[in-house]
C-alpha cells in the first residue's frame, strides 16, 4: 500500500440468499485519482459501492479510509466520513425543489440562525450556542443561503439548473446533474459515481469530465462505475474489473487495451464492429406532419416536426437531452397528445387516437425510463412479457386467459432474448431484473409482436457491454425484417453505427439532417447545441420565432 | 333565524375542532408514509383517559394531557407493528380502532354516570370582549373552549413545521421516498416513529376535547365515526394543512346540520307545484343518516377532481404511503 492510498477495501464479502454478490473483493483507491469500476450488470459493482456507502453491511472484510478503519452502519456514517454517492437510479423526490432535494438531511437552519450569517438580528454568541444550533437545525429551515451555494456550484461546473424548480419539471439529464450537485454540496473527499454519464450528451459528458478532473486536482478521489470502455479511456486513471462478484484485476488504463478490458469483463471476446447490411427501403410506415406537443409543464416541447420513416429504415435522432426527444417519442407512441399536426401510421391517420390504437396499428415503444414506463415492477416477467398481446386471442378465448400459453410465450421470449436472472417467469418480478436484462425483456415484448414501427428511446442506456451488443444486433435484425425504427439516443456512436439517416433535434425542431456516411461529428455537435451552421443540408430551415421555453 | 344560525355556527366550531385535531395528527403520520386507520380507537382511549383523570383530579388540563399520552401509547403499538415489524398498515390500523373501542367500552362502563367540570367557554384575553359582540359569528367563534383556540394555533404550528423546518422536510422526504431519505443520512425509522407518535397525540387530544370540552361526559363509542371522518378529511385536504382548515369547518358544518336536521324544514307546501316529487327528495337529502355520509361524498368528489385535474406526478398522496422500508431488500 502506497502512502497515497486513501481508500482500502479488504476482503469484502456480501451474500444475499442464494447469491454471493461480493466474493472477498479487494479494492484500493489513491488520493486524487479517478478509479474506474468496470463490470457487467450483476457483477457486484453496485453492491460493493452500497457497502462502501453504508447501505449494506458486509458479512466480512474491512474498509479503511486514510488509514482509519470505518464502521459504516448507515449512509450518515459514510457522509460523515466524507464519502458521497451518485446513484444509478435517481434518488430524488419529484415533488420537492432542487434545493430541497440537495439540502435534505443537512439541517440548514433559517438564515438568521446561521453561524456564518452576516447582519443577523441575533447576536453571534446566541447563534453559536450549540443548543440553539441544534434546535434551529431541527425546527427551522433556511433555503436562501443554500440556494445561492447550489447555484454557484452549478455555475462552477456548468450545470444548467434552476435551483427553485421542482424535480419533476426537469428532464432526466438535468436530474442527473442535481444528483451530482447533492454530493458536491456535501464537500466529499471520495465521490462514487454510478454511471454518471449515462444520460449526458457527449458534449455534456466532456464538460463533466473536465469538472471531475478539476475536482481530482483539488485532492478529491473518484470511483467511477461504468460500462463504457470509451469513458475508461477518456478519464479513468486506474481500473478495477469485477466479474461474478470477484475482482478480476486492477490495472493502470494506459497499460491495457480496450479489447483486454472487454474480455476481462465478459469473460470472452467481444465484437465491436457491427455488421450493417444494406436493406431496401419500403413504403413509409410513419408520416408525421407539423406535429406540435407540450411537455409536462404545458410548455411547447415540439414546435412543428415533420418526419417520415420507411420500412427497413433506422432514423437516428440526436440532441441534447431536454430538446423534445422524450415528447417526440411519446407522441409517436401515442401516449402524449399532439396539439397540432397529424400522424399517419401505414397511411392511416391516427392522430389523437388512444394508445391502444397505436399498439394495434403495429407501433412498438421502448421508453426511456424502463422501471417507470417500461414495465410493471411488481408484476411477474410473464405478465410483463404478455402485457401488450394478451388480448389478441392467442392466449385463450376471451374473457378467459390460458395461463399455460402465457407462460410458454413468456418463456420463449426469455430464452430467445437471453434474459438472465429469471428463475420462473411467474415468480420473478420485472423489478427484480438488472437493468440490462429488464431492457432485453422489454425489447423482446416490443419486437416479438413484429411491429411495423419501433420507437426506441435510449435503448442501451445503462446496460452492460454484452447487452448493448445484443440490443444493437436485435435492432438491426428488426430493420432487416422491414420494421421502421426511430432511434433516440444520447450516445452519438450508437446513432452513427445504427442509423440510415440522422436528424438533429434542437428546441423541439429538426435543425439538421445527414447520413452516417457523410456526417461531420463537429457539425452535429454544433447543431445539437444550437450553434449556427450554414444552411445547405438543413432539412427544414429553422423558422423564426423558435421557442426558447423548451429549456428552463 | 339569527339565533338558529348562531347556534349552528357554534356547533360547527365545536365539531370542527375535533376533526381538526384528529386530522392534523393523521396528516403528519401520512406525510411520513404511515397510514393510521386507528384514529377512532386512539380518540376513544384519549376521551376516556382524559375523562377519568378529570373526574379523579378535578383538573381538565391534566385530563387533556393524559388523553394525549394515551393516544400516543396506542400509536406506539401501531408504529411498532408497521415500522419495526413492517406489517400491513391497514390491518394494524383497523385492529387499533377495534382494540380502542373494546377497551374503552369495558373500562368506561363505570364512568358513564360521572360528571365533570370540563373546559369552560371563554373569550380571548384583551380583545375577546369586543370580538364576541360581532353579530352572528361573534359568539360562535370568540366564546369557545381553550381547546378550540389551541387547535387553530396548532394548525399554524403544523403548517410551519411541515414546510419550514428541517424535520418537516425530512418527514415529507421519508413519506415520498424512504430509500432516498436514507441515502441522505435521514433516519427513516426515527422520523416515522416520531410522526406516528405525534399523530397519536393529536388523536388523543381530539378525543379528550370531545369528552372534556365538547360534551363534558363519557359515553362508550362517543366518537361516533369522527375518527373515520378525520381520515377522510386528510384526503379531502389533499394532505395539505391549509386546506384542512377549510375541510374541517365544512365537515363540522355538515355535522352540525345533521344534528339539527330534524328542526329544519325545507319541504314545500303540499299545494306547491311538483310537491309530490320535491318533498320526498328533500326529505331523503335531509335524513340524518344520509347527511352523515356527506363528508365521505365530499371526499370522493375531491379525490375524483384531483385525479382528473392534476397530472399523475403531481397527485398529492405521499408516494411512499403504506410502504415499509428496510435497507437491504431492494
Amino acid at each position: 500500500m502506497s502512502e497515497h492510498t486513501t481508500l482500502r477495501m479488504e476482503g469484502i464479502l456480501k451474500e444475499f440468499p442464494g447469491v454471493v454478490a461480493n466474493d472477498h473483493i479487494d479494492l484500493s483507491v489513491e488520493r486524487g485519482e479517478i478509479h474506474g469500476l468496470l463490470g457487467e450488470n450483476g457483477a457486484g459493482k453496485s453492491t460493493l459501492m452500497k457497502v462502501l456507502y453504508g447501505l449494506y453491511s458486509q458479512d466480512d472484510g474491512d474498509i479503511y479510509l486514510d488509514g482509519e478503519r470505518l464502521d459504516l452502519e448507515s449512509p450518515q456514517d459514510a457522509i460523515d466520513a466524507g464519502i458521497g454517492m451518485v446513484h444509478q437510479h435517481f434518488m430524488l423526490i419529484p415533488r420537492l425543489t432542487v434545493a430541497e432535494n440537495v439540502v435534505l438531511g443537512e439541517r440548514e437552519p433559517a438564515t438568521a440562525f446561521r453561524s456564518d450569517a452576516e447582519g443577523s438580528w441575533l447576536p453571534a454568541t446566541v447563534r453559536n450556542n450549540s443548543l440553539v444550533q441544534s434546535l434551529a437545525g431541527q425546527f427551522s429551515l433556511g433555503l436562501d443561503v443554500p440556494e445561492q451555494r447550489i447555484q454557484d456550484l452549478a455555475d462552477q461546473y456548468g450545470f444548467d439548473i434552476d435551483v427553485s424548480a421542482k424535480i419533476w419539471e426537469l428532464d432526466v439529464g438535468q436530474q442527473q446533474r442535481v444528483e451530482i450537485l447533492k454530493a458536491l454540496y456535501r464537500d466529499v473527499d471520495l465521490l462514487i459515481l454510478d454511471e454518471p454519464t449515462a444520460v449526458l450528451t457527449p458534449t455534456e459528458a466532456e464538460r463533466l469530465f473536465d469538472s471531475l478532473e478539476r475536482l481530482t486536482d483539488e485532492g478529491l478521489s473518484i470511483i467511477f462505475i461504468t460500462h463504457k470502455l470509451t469513458e475508461v479511456d477518456a478519464i479513468v486513471d486506474r481500473v478495477t474489473v469485477l466479474r461474478e462478484g470477484q475482482n478480476v484485476g486492477t490495472a493502470a488504463v494506459s497499460s491495457v487495451s480496450r479489447a483486454d478490458l472487454a474480455e476481462m469483463m465478459v469473460g470472452r471476446e467481444v465484437l465491436f464492429d457491427i455488421d450493417r447490411e444494406a436493406v431496401d427501403l419500403g413504403d413509409p410506415v410513419l408520416r408525421a406532419r407539423g406535429v406540435k406537443a407540450t411537455d409536462n409543464r404545458d410548455i411547447e416541447a415540439l414546435s412543428g416536426i415533420d418526419l417520415t420513416v420507411r420500412q427497413g429504415e433506422i432514423v437516428g435522432i440526436a440532441g441534447v437531452s431536454g430538446n423534445g426527444q422524450k415528447e417526440l417519442a411519446e407522441v409517436m407512441a401515442g401516449i402524449r397528445d399532439v396539439t397540432a399536426g397529424e400522424l399517419l401510421v401505414n397511411g392511416e391517420d391516427i392522430t389523437g387516437a388512444k394508445p391502444k390504437t397505436f399498439v394495434d396499428s403495429g407501433v412498438s415503444f421502448v421508453p426511456e425510463d424502463r422501471l417507470q414506463y417500461g414495465c410493471a415492477e411488481d408484476l411477474s416477467v410473464m405478465h410483463n412479457a404478455t402485457m401488450k398481446d394478451f388480448r389478441d386471442g392467442r392466449f385463450g378465448d376471451r374473457p378467459f386467459l390460458d395461463y399455460g400459453e402465457l407462460r410458454e410465450y413468456a418463456e420463449t421470449l426469455v430464452e430467445e432474448f437471453d434474459v438472465r436472472g429469471v428463475s420462473d417467469v411467474t415468480e420473478t418480478n420485472a423489478g427484480d431484473l438488472s437493468g440490462g436484462n429488464l431492457q432485453k425483456l422489454i425489447l423482446a415484448r416490443e419486437i416479438y409482436r413484429d411491429p411495423d414501427l419501433l420507437i426506441a428511446n435510449q435503448p442501451t442506456r445503462g446496460v452492460d457491454v454484452g447487452a448493448i451488443e445484443f440490443i444493437r444486433e436485435t435492432l438491426l435484425e428488426q430493420r432487416k425484417a422491414g420494421t421502421g425504427i426511430i432511434l433516440l439516443s444520447e450516445d452519438l456512436d450508437e446513432i452513427f453505427d445504427l442509423s440510415d439517416r440522422i436528424l438533429v433535434v434542437y428546441e423541439g425542431e429538426f435543425v439538421y439532417e445527414t447520413t452516417p456516411a457523410e456526417a461531420d461529428r463537429e457539425r452535429i455537435g454544433l447543431e445539437m447545441t444550437g450553434g449556427d451552421g450554414d444552411d445547405e443540408t438543413v432539412a427544414s430551415p429553422p423558422q423564426s420565432g423558435v421557442t426558447q421555453e423548451g429549456e428552463s | 333565524m339569527v339565533s338558529f344560525i348562531a347556534g349552528l355556527l357554534d356547533a360547527t366550531v365545536q365539531a370542527a375542532t375535533v376533526l381538526l385535531l384528529a386530522g392534523m395528527g393523521e396528516l403528519i403520520s401520512e406525510r411520513a408514509g404511515v397510514l393510521n386507520l386507528g384514529v377512532e380507537g386512539m380518540m376513544l382511549v384519549g376521551a376516556l383517559g382524559g375523562f377519568i383523570t378529570t373526574v379523579l383530579t378535578g383538573s381538565h388540563w391534566l385530563g387533556f394531557g393524559v388523553g394525549i399520552l394515551l393516544g400516543m401509547v396506542l400509536a406506539l403499538v401501531h408504529a411498532f407493528l408497521c415500522i419495526t415489524l413492517k406489517s400491513n398498515q391497514v390491518i394494524s390500523g383497523v385492529m387499533l380502532t377495534l382494540l380502542g373501542t373494546g377497551l374503552t367500552t369495558f373500562f368506561g362502563s363505570g364512568w358513564v354516570e360521572e360528571s365533570i367540570d370540563g373546559f369552560p367557554q371563554m373569550t380571548l384575553p384583551f380583545v375577546g370582549q369586543y370580538l364576541v359582540d360581532i353579530p352572528v359569528i361573534g359568539e360562535a367563534f370568540f366564546r369557545s373552549t381553550a381547546t378550540d383556540y389551541l387547535a387553530l394555533g396548532l394548525l399554524v404550528v403544523v403548517w410551519y413545521f411541515l414546510y419550514h423546518s428541517n424535520l418537516g422536510l425530512e418527514m415529507i422526504a421519508v413519506g415520498e421516498d424512504p430509500e432516498m431519505a436514507d441515502t441522505m443520512g435521514v433516519s427513516v425509522f426515527r422520523l416515522r416513529y416520531l410522526a406516528v407518535l405525534i399523530g397519536g397525540g393529536f388523536a388523543g387530544a381530539a378525543g379528550a376535547h370531545l369528552s372534556l370540552a365538547f360534551s363534558q361526559l363519557w359515553v362508550p363509542g362517543m366518537t361516533a365515526g369522527r375518527g373515520w371522518i378525520a381520515v377522510a378529511l386528510v384526503i379531502f385536504a389533499q394532505w395539505r394543512p391549509r386546506r384542512m382548515l377549510v375541510g374541517a369547518y365544512l365537515f363540522g358544518l355538515l355535522d352540525a346540520l345533521r344534528i339539527r336536521s330534524q328542526s329544519i324544514s325545507l319541504t314545500v307546501g303540499p299545494d306547491a307545484p311538483l310537491a309530490g316529487v320535491i318533498n320526498p327528495i328533500v326529505e331523503f337529502l335531509m335524513n340524518p343518516q344520509i347527511m352523515g355520509t356527506y363528508p365521505y361524498l365530499a371526499t370522493i368528489l375531491v379525490l375524483a377532481y384531483a385525479v382528473i385535474r392534476t397530472k399523475s406526478d403531481q397527485l398529492a398522496v405521499p408516494s411512499a404511503l403504506l410502504q415499509s422500508y428496510s435497507r437491504e431488500t431492494d
